[in-house]
């Protein structure tokens, strides 16, 4: 039977290489999507924020920031810092794009908030410096909210002693306030996308699944092709086992499937940089892919009675599942509807796989995606293999 | 003499509609055999049987004495099918639609080879064997169709109305191939609708009618069922059907239909009996424009048969 398979296998494969749209769909569009769009996206990984920091106060508060929160950032490399003397020195500083921001503590901005009273810090951001503008924004709000904390905390001690703050209190607050570590993870989760695997591998990922979704009908419409060409009475004429033929068009679904998602992830890791994590892990998750695939395919092309009737089914099945998938956008960890919905598609699973593998850099984190994802592809394959021997052999 | 194929009470039903009822005939070596009858009268799906696409459902086929079923391999590399429709790759060139035929015949690489030079040259496709199939003529398709049936050297190749949409000179090259054929001893299973065909290429034929062989002979036996009558046609003006009733109720007629503006009669003794079929038609308004007394053939056969033309 596999020599039989294999001839028919030979047969198809040369008869891809010259139709040149399943090197389109396999190869040439994903890279060039992911190339794409990883132009069109920055990579948030590498927001580098130069900021300026103006201190009109001089009080213990703004010190808290000045030398406690700007130097932390400064240490953990989020931000380079840049002092001014005045106001308008970092205005101007802003305003020709030297810093993408500046911090601006006003006078009397320790006392207000030793008041209890209302303080602010301005942000300036420079108008060509969005991303990293935004990241001084969070920087300055997460700040904001800490000295909210501070002001409750001493109007709760005035009304209890009914006089001013005593310095030890004072002190205390002032350094909780200033303490940088949670601005610091503030500064790390805004310059990430809410997931370990980083966007570039991310879309380059999503778009090997995406597109892997279109590669592999070319083998599963194999039966309905040679139907349409009317070679099928001839195959099934030869005397060879009439499994062979199936066989040979699930072998040349799988190994277009597998070549499709191989030479994607080795060409996005070395001419875009993609990260795709350990190789076992990457295997497993692309095994588990493929097959999965082959399963929804073969059992949308059940449905068909030609080939490009399953064409156009197996389209609108690959798009929806990737689409729900969070193929091209990644799903933010908190938003539970959207997670729920990346449960329904074998491309969130794969993601999901690849996040984990990420995260973890141990191969053993695909396992539970690989599973959810093969459950996939046998749920659909069964039913496909019923339906398909039920219907008329040629 | 051992047949080469053997078929015995063929039965295929596809839901209510029964395709073959029973069919039943066998092929000598280097006889050419004629399935002869019009487009649904199951000679594709019997013929889909003999080959082991389908498997009956009552009934027997033996190729060379081993028994035909869709798993049967032996059988299977016996038998050279040509489909009714083109089945090559139209991407692939006309050697490598061979080569690769050849190769699921598990002929080996050499014979592959050697066998697919033969073929073009037989086909008459050696100086267009590595253009792509897809650019041939429909007439070239059609010889390439045939010549991958040959490649394997089978005992047994079924034609299945190979000649359909085919121009007359190809036509000619397909007919003279399948007749060379038969004098090398291969056993030939030829479907048609086209009655000359038939008479042209087949020893023997089967009249095939609503899944059933409903007379089986040479030619000459077949046309003896009605031979010691006379063909006649009768032009009419008038109600056609009305003229062949009148006729039909003649002792002397054997069988009356309305074919178009004609009444086909067959009758004994057209001299003798002419002028009471002009009185018949005319008895009922129609009038007599033009007669013609011939021969039968297979087609009057056909008709006389099941009441039906062949191109019906």
């Amino acid at each position: 039977m596999l020599r039989a398979a294999s001839h028919i296998l030979v047969k198809d494969t040369r008869l891809r290489l010259r139709d040149r749209s399943v090197w389109l769909f396999a190869f040439v569009v994903p890279l060039g999507l992911t190339f794409l769009f990883s132009s069109i996206f920055p990579d948030t990984d590498t927001i580098e924020l130069t900021a300026g920091v103006v201190d009109l106060d001089g009080g213990e508060v703004a010190a808290g920031f000045v030398e406690g929160v700007v130097p932390a950032l400064v240490d953990a490399e989020v931000v380079t810092a840049v002092s001014f003397a005045g106001e308008s020195e970092a205005r101007a500083g802003v305003a020709d794009g030297a810093v993408d921001a500046a911090w601006v503590l006003p006078e009397g901005f320790s006392e207000a908030v030793l008041a209890g009273g209302d303080a602010q810090i301005e942000v300036l951001v420079s108008a060509g410096s969005s991303l990293p503008g935004e990241l001084a924004r969070g920087v300055a709000q997460a700040y904001a909210r800490r000295l909210e904390q501070v002001g409750l905390a001493l109007t709760a001690e005035g009304a209890l002693t009914g006089g001013p703050p005593s310095p030890e209190l004072v002190e205390a607050v002032g350094g909780a306030a200033a303490d940088a570590e949670d601005l610091i993870r503030l500064s790390t989760r805004t310059s990430q996308v809410g997931e370990p695997l980083d966007p570039l591998s991310y879309l380059a990922a999503g778009m090997a699944a995406f597109f892997v979704f279109f590669v592999v009908p070319y083998g599963i419409t194999g039966l309905l092709e040679e139907r349409q060409l009317g070679t099928m009475p001839r195959l099934l004429a030869a005397p060879i086992p009439p499994g062979a033929i199936q066989l040979s068009k699930l072998l040349g679904a799988f190994l277009l499937g597998i070549t499709s998602m191989t030479v994607l992830s080795v060409a996005s890791h070395l001419l875009l940089g993609a990260e795709w994590g350990p190789p076992v892990g990457v295997a497993i998750l692309i095994v588990a892919l493929v097959l999965a695939a082959m399963g929804v395919m073969s059992l949308v092309a059940v449905f068909a009675h030609t080939a490009e009737q399953a064409g156009n089914y197996q389209a609108v099945v690959a798009i929806v599942l990737g689409l729900s998938g969070g193929v091209f956008f990644p799903i933010p960890g908190d938003a539970a509807v959207l997670r729920l919905v990346t449960s329904l598609s074998p491309h969130g699973w794969f993601l999901r796989g690849m996040n984990g593998l990420a995260a973890s850099d141990r191969w053993t984190a695909v396992l539970p995606a690989a599973g959810a994802i093969l459950l996939f592809g046998a749920v659909t394959a069964v039913p496909a293999l019923v339906l398909q021997r039920r219907r008329s052999t040629w | 003499m051992d047949s080469v194929l053997h078929c015995n009470g063929l039965r295929k039903a596809f839901g209510d509609l029964q395709a073959v009822a029973d069919v039943s005939f066998e092929i000598a070596p280097g006889e050419t055999y004629g399935l002869l009858g019009p487009n649904g009268a199951g000679k594709t799906t019997s013929i889909s049987m003999i080959a082991g696409l389908l498997a009956p459902d009552a009934g027997e086929i033996t190729v060379l004495g081993t028994r035909m079923t869709p798993r049967a391999l032996t059988a299977k590399a016996a038998v050279g099918l040509v489909p009714q429709d083109l089945a090559i790759y139209p991407d692939l060139t006309g050697r490598e639609n061979l080569q690769f035929f050849g190769r699921l015949q598990g002929m080996s690489s050499r014979d592959v080879q050697t066998r697919t030079d033969e073929v073009l040259e037989v086909i008459g496709l050696s100086d267009r064997a590595d253009d792509r199939a897809g650019e041939f003529s429909g007439g070239m398709k059609r010889r390439l169709n045939i010549g991958i049936g040959l490649l394997h050297h089978p005992k047994l190749l079924i034609l299945d109305e190979p000649t359909v949409g085919v121009d007359p000179q190809s036509r000619n090259a397909i007919l003279e191939s399948v007749e060379s054929l038969a004098t090398e001893g291969l056993a030939v299973l030829y479907t048609t609708h086209y009655m000359e065909e038939a008479e042209r290429l087949c020893d023997r034929i089967a009249i095939v009618d609503q899944g059933q062989v409903v007379a089986e002979g040479t030619r000459r036996e077949l046309i003896d069922l009605i031979a010691e009558q006379d063909l006649v046609r009768l032009k009419v003006t008038g109600d056609v059907h009305a003229a062949a009733a009148a006729c039909a109720d003649l002792p002397a007629v054997s069988s009356a239909d309305a074919e178009e503006d004609e009444v086909v009669c067959l009758l004994d003794g057209a001299a003798g009996n002419l002028p009471a079929l002009l009185g018949a038609a005319g008895s009922v308004g129609a009038t007599v424009v033009g007669v013609t007394v011939r021969e039968p053939d297979l087609e009057d056969v056909f008709l006389h048969l099941t009441g039906r033309a062949l191109r019906d």
